[in-house]
């Protein structure tokens, strides 16, 4: 348990061509960590916009909804997998969508670990000190795209060039299927539409 | 024949409770919806500051009905003038709306010069007029009893094209006696002379905006087509004043522009407070077919205040020193109290007036129990009376639960004593972060000096008890070690016996 959810992951932050080789072949990662991780990113996210202090927090607090942040952080997660499976499945890539899965989730730890505590440190912060928050947020950031970045060079054992232009296509894709999938509602409204006028239609008729 | 009975009685009860419900509070009400911009830039519903008293037509004082006024100003000693442009004569009213005087033009080596088409006045402290004389093409300045002073005609300059032509709109003039003439087709800025009437130059300059498309445009075309396009000029001022400091507050009508209200120093440097949540613009939401504020009047009302008048709402914006809108008032419509083509904003004592050229009349407005406490606390804060603002800031509080502007008074005045704890809510409440940060600092610092030896005996007594956790901690395990030792030991020994 311990081994599962801290130190393995833990482990995966600092030393990510290690961990992820591990979580590949040596079956260290678990989905349902990577999940955990996802809702705690949530979590964090909600008590980030919530909660952080006065200085730095210009969301409007009538408009916060956890449900929408929910949906931001889930639908374009899973998004992301899809695509990034649908283009190495194509480009000769070695991961599972398990996998992709997996390197996904465990690269949003930095996000957990820094955000609840800078979420804490900045309502003791004062306007020369915000600079640190954003300084220390725009670098967990980072370093959520390194992980990423490694993580898919080593779950589909491309080289850094590949890996590069797979998760550009990754984000091409993904703009794609949102298309797609407006589309198909879309089509799907004016079909339902069509066919309840239709009915109307026939039950008018005398 | 019964649900007949039935319905005359329900009417007739109808009628009874209309009768009976208490009249509206409409003796107060305005014809115009007033509101004011909170943090998010949301208009939020506020109460009037001004409300309409009564409006004074040329013919109601007895001079005939005005033509196509220009311009008003209100002088130093209270005398209100009226450029009455279209019957060529300047007006002078007493505070009481009686006609003191009429200036129908001059007297210039025995002949009688009259004013063609007039539209803008100044009236310095003296009581001397001076008169943008628009179609004759110059500036008459004039005694309070209408005797000539001087004339400044068309100046002549090296700066100047030889083309040029004088067509003077708008005049004020500084303590110093320069005279600042917004003239027609005058990109270059405000046009400035000295006591005597010679061109000095030019201060003032709007800034021409980039348009990045127009741009890529141009980098497109060919020369014939260039000099088919637009030429990117400056905007032309559309009104000046003056206030006690001598800086000139002036006012463009650039749709575009960020900064259509100008306070120039000496030098010609904008030096405008725009410290508020957004930009002294006027309205910063408004239909697309309706279009930005158009700001054609600026009046300075003191203690760093100033209003604005917008021809295109028919709206008047308040802004205090430090770039706040304090109130808005007004309206285009036909009811009393709305405009048609508002011209001029002046003020009167507590009362502000507007100049309305499309119903040739002027509209006198009162300040409101809240229009008055936003006006009296603004000026007792410029005047540094920060204490003495706060009861005042409650009571428009009291009024008026969204204005951000006295949480933050009140938040400075409470700094100032040293309440930062206190402080810290009202800034929050008004949305000052700016303001937060300061009062943070020092109320951290102050929890930090007041509490320092309890944090630091927490964190020895902490570091005590992790200490002796440690300690038993590694005791225990040493003792599991030698036991497990002992028995792997005993065990082995067991194996070899």
């Amino acid at each position: 348990m311990k081994q599962d959810f801290i130190t393995f992951p833990l482990h995966v932050i600092v030393h990510p061509f290690d961990g992820f080789w591990d979580m590949k072949y040596d079956n260290k990662g678990k989905v349902k960590v990577a999940l955990t991780f996802l809702l705690l990113v949530i979590i964090a996210v909600i008590l980030r916009n919530q909660f952080a202090g006065f200085l730095v927090n210009y969301n409007d607090p009538r408009y916060l909804n956890s449900l929408t942040q929910l949906v931001t952080i889930v639908f374009p997660f899973f998004l992301w997998c899809i695509s990034n499976w649908a283009i190495t499945t194509l480009m000769d890539g070695e991961g599972k969508f398990k996998e992709i899965l997996m390197a996904t989730g465990y690269a949003l730890v930095p996000l957990v670990i820094i955000y609840v505590p800078m979420t804490i440190a900045s309502r003791f912060m004062v306007e020369e000190e915000t600079a640190f928050y954003y300084l220390i947020m725009t670098l967990s950031t980072i370093w959520f795209l390194v992980l990423l970045f490694v993580g898919t060079m080593t779950v589909h054992q491309y080289s850094v060039f590949k890996t590069i232009t797979t998760m550009a296509l990754t984000v091409i894709v993904m703009g794609i299927i949102v298309f797609l999938g407006t589309l198909v509602l879309s089509m799907l409204q004016q079909m339902a539409d069509f066919f309840i006028n239709i009915y109307r239609e026939l039950i008018f008729r005398t | 024949m019964s649900a007949k009975k039935w319905f005359l009685v329900i009417a007739a009860a109808s009628l009874l409770l209309i009768q009976a419900a208490p009249a509206p509070a409409s003796a107060a009400s305005t014809p115009y919806e007033s509101y004011n911009y909170n943090f998010w830039e949301e208009a939020v519903p506020a109460p009037a500051a001004y409300v309409p008293k009564l409006s004074i037509s040329g013919a109601d004082i007895g001079i005939g009905d005005f033509v196509e006024p220009s311009d008003m100003v209100v002088s130093s000693s209270g005398m209100i003038y009226v450029v009455d442009s279209g019957n060529a004569r300047i007006v002078s009213l007493n505070d009481q709306w009686k006609v003191q005087h009429l200036f129908n033009g001059y007297e210039k080596d025995g002949e009688t010069v009259a004013f063609k088409n007039p539209s803008g006045l100044f009236v310095d402290e003296e009581e001397n007029l001076y008169i943008a004389d628009t179609d004759n093409g110059r500036i008459v300045v004039l005694s309070k009893d209408g005797n000539l002073l001087k004339t400044i005609e068309q100046p002549a300059s090296d700066v100047l094209p030889k083309d040029f032509k004088f067509i003077p709109l708008k005049v004020t003039v500084d303590r110093a006696k320069r005279i600042y003439v917004v003239a027609k087709g005058i990109y270059e800025g405000i046009m400035q002379f000295d006591e005597k009437g010679q061109f000095i130059g030019y201060v003032g300059t709007n800034k021409v905006q980039r348009d990045y498309t127009e741009m890529f445009w141009r980098l497109l075309s060919t020369k014939a087509q260039k000099a088919q396009m637009v030429l990117f000029i400056p905007t032309e001022f559309s009104n000046i004043d003056i206030d006690a400091k001598g800086f000139v507050y002036a006012t463009n009508i650039d749709p575009d522009s960020k900064e259509p209200v100008k306070r120039l120093n000496p030098s010609g440097e904008d030096v405008l407070k725009r410290f508020g949540y957004f930009d002294v613009v006027g309205d910063i939401r408004y239909r697309i077919a309706v279009g930005p504020s158009k700001l054609i009047d600026v009046k300075v009302i003191g203690n760093g205040m100033y209003s604005v008048l917008d021809a295109n709402q028919g709206k008047v914006f308040t802004y205090n020193d430090e770039g706040d809108l304090l109130y808005v008032y007004g309206g285009k419509g036909n009811q009393n109290g709305t405009f048609k083509i508002p011209v001029a904003v002046e003020h009167l004592g507590e009362n502000q007036l507007v100049l309305d050229r499309g119903k040739s009349n002027i509209v006198v407005f009162e300040p409101t129990k809240f229009g008055s406490s936003v006006n009296k606390a603004v000026k007792l804060h410029y005047n540094g009376e920060d204490e003495q603002a706060v009861p005042i800031w409650q009571e428009v509080l009291r009024l008026n639960s969204n204005y951000d502007i006295a949480y933050i008074g009140i938040g400075k005045s409470l700094l100032m004593d040293k309440k930062n704890g206190e402080a810290l809510k009202y800034f929050k409440l008004g949305m000052d972060r700016e303001s937060y940060s300061v009062a943070y600092k020092r109320y951290r610092r102050e929890v930090m000096k007041e509490h320092f030896g309890t944090f630091l005996t927490v964190l020895l007594v902490l570091a005590a008890a992790w200490l002796a956790f440690r300690l038993v901690n590694f005791r225990r395990q040493k003792r599991k070690l030698t036991i497990s030792n002992f028995a792997s030991q005993t065990l082995k020994e067991g194996k070899t016996l």
